[in-house]
């Protein structure tokens, strides 16, 4: 009879164990117009402001990858830049473009921060620090890609479809940041990478679409650090972390779910 | 006898005079001297940077002597952007590592592709 008892709760606190070692709960899936945000709350809070909302969407249909995150200077990681106020009124990260100077589309870009803000600028400051305001933005996510052809996962565009089509012009050179046009990259062929699981289709992996935006030190050495192929290995739990593919296809490109973008290779 | 003291010695104080009035206008001078040379040394060091990090996109074409070079250059950038203020620091420290990270990582891939 003990002895019963005894496994049943060995069986029990197994079943617990396990079920609590879980991290985390389920994330939920982003809405295609939230897919990409990112909250930037570095010293807002201490300057009595909501954190800043930053929409990549709107951001990547007019710039590569590039411009922002090499010539600019962004991190990869959300809230590892370390943006100040003070940078951003000396022309530089977010002030680099938002300045109240430079023209795009026709309309004069507004200014990011200013040394001097008196009670006017307020609406002007809601504009970036949003988070949890009720603010109305210039651009409408559902209008913007109306136009635009269709994914099934991140923000449900075809960002490299609509770029073939003239639908966006992503620029690869701001004034004043950019060192190079940065469009004819010689870069290696395409090639296959062998999936651990059998019968899961080879990964065809494109330089030449990758770097088209986002150059080559995006990506090298910081996010992918081997010289051989083949001496690193991926997993897909890695990935999912935010390493290799992931510092980008879990956050900004299309995500993890579209397995086909990568795993596209057919199976003999 | 005297008078040629009385000579030597105003002469001696008029110099010193002079000396010292040449010594304060050049310490006046200084820092706008140093001011102005840091304008120049700025543009300097930004066309420097353009021309070594301009060349990323070609960096696979590049010899290992070409890339040795590069990576030099961007050592010798180093201490002049570490000066700057600090937003154009942060900036330029970050790209400066971006773009050096680029060439040694062509350089050590072409070196193993010799192996």
């Amino acid at each position: 009879m003990n002895k019963k008892i005894f496994i049943a709760l060995a069986l029990i606190l197994v079943f617990c164990g396990s079920a609590l070692s879980q991290t985390g709960v389920k994330k939920k899936r982003p809405l295609p117009y939230e897919y990409g945000r990112v909250i930037i709350d570095n010293y807002s809070d201490k300057a009595d402001l909501a954190p800043v909302v930053f929409e990549h969407w709107i951001h990547r249909s007019m710039f590569t990858c590039r411009v922002c995150h090499v010539d600019v200077g962004f991190a990869m990681k959300a809230g590892a830049t370390g943006i100040t106020a003070a940078d951003n009124a000396r022309g530089y990260y977010c002030g680099s473009c938002h300045n109240g100077k430079r023209v795009v589309d026709g309309k004069t870009v507004f200014q990011a921060c200013s040394r001097k803000v008196n009670l006017e600028d307020e609406k002007r400051c809601l504009r970036c620090h949003s988070y949890g305001q009720k603010v109305a933005s210039d651009f409408d996510f559902f209008k913007f890609s109306e136009p635009l052809p269709k994914e099934r996962f991140g923000n449900g565009v075809d960002w490299e479809k609509s770029e073939e089509l003239g639908l966006i012009k992503p620029a690869s050179f701001l004034e004043g940041a950019s060192t190079s046009k940065g469009n004819a990259f010689v870069v290696q062929k395409d090639f296959a990478l062998n999936p651990k699981v059998e019968g899961m289709p080879d990964i065809i992996f494109s330089h030449r679409k990758h770097t088209v935006w986002n150059g080559c030190e995006l990506c090298h050495p910081d996010i992918f650090m081997g010289v051989k192929r083949g001496t690193v290995k991926y997993s897909m739990v890695d990935i999912s972390q935010g390493k290799s593919c992931g510092a980008c296809h879990t956050t900004v490109a299309f995500p993890l779910t579209d397995c086909q973008r990568c795993h596209s290779k057919p199976v003999v | 006898m005297f008078k040629a003291k009385f000579k030597a010695t105003i002469v001696t104080v008029l110099l010193f005079i002079g000396l010292v009035g040449l010594c304060s206008v050049r310490a006046m001078g200084g820092p706008q001297s140093s001011a102005a040379q840091a304008e120049p040394a700025k543009e300097t060091w930004r066309k420097e940077f353009d021309d070594v990090c301009s060349k990323t996109q070609d960096a696979m074409t590049f010899s290992q002597e070409e890339l040795t070079d590069l990576i030099r250059r961007c050592d010798a950038l180093l201490p002049q952007i570490e000066k700057l203020d600090e937003s154009l620091k942060k900036v330029y420290m970050e790209r400066l590592r971006k773009c050096r990270g680029l060439y040694v990582y062509v350089l050590d891939a072409k070196r193993n592709e010799k192996k």
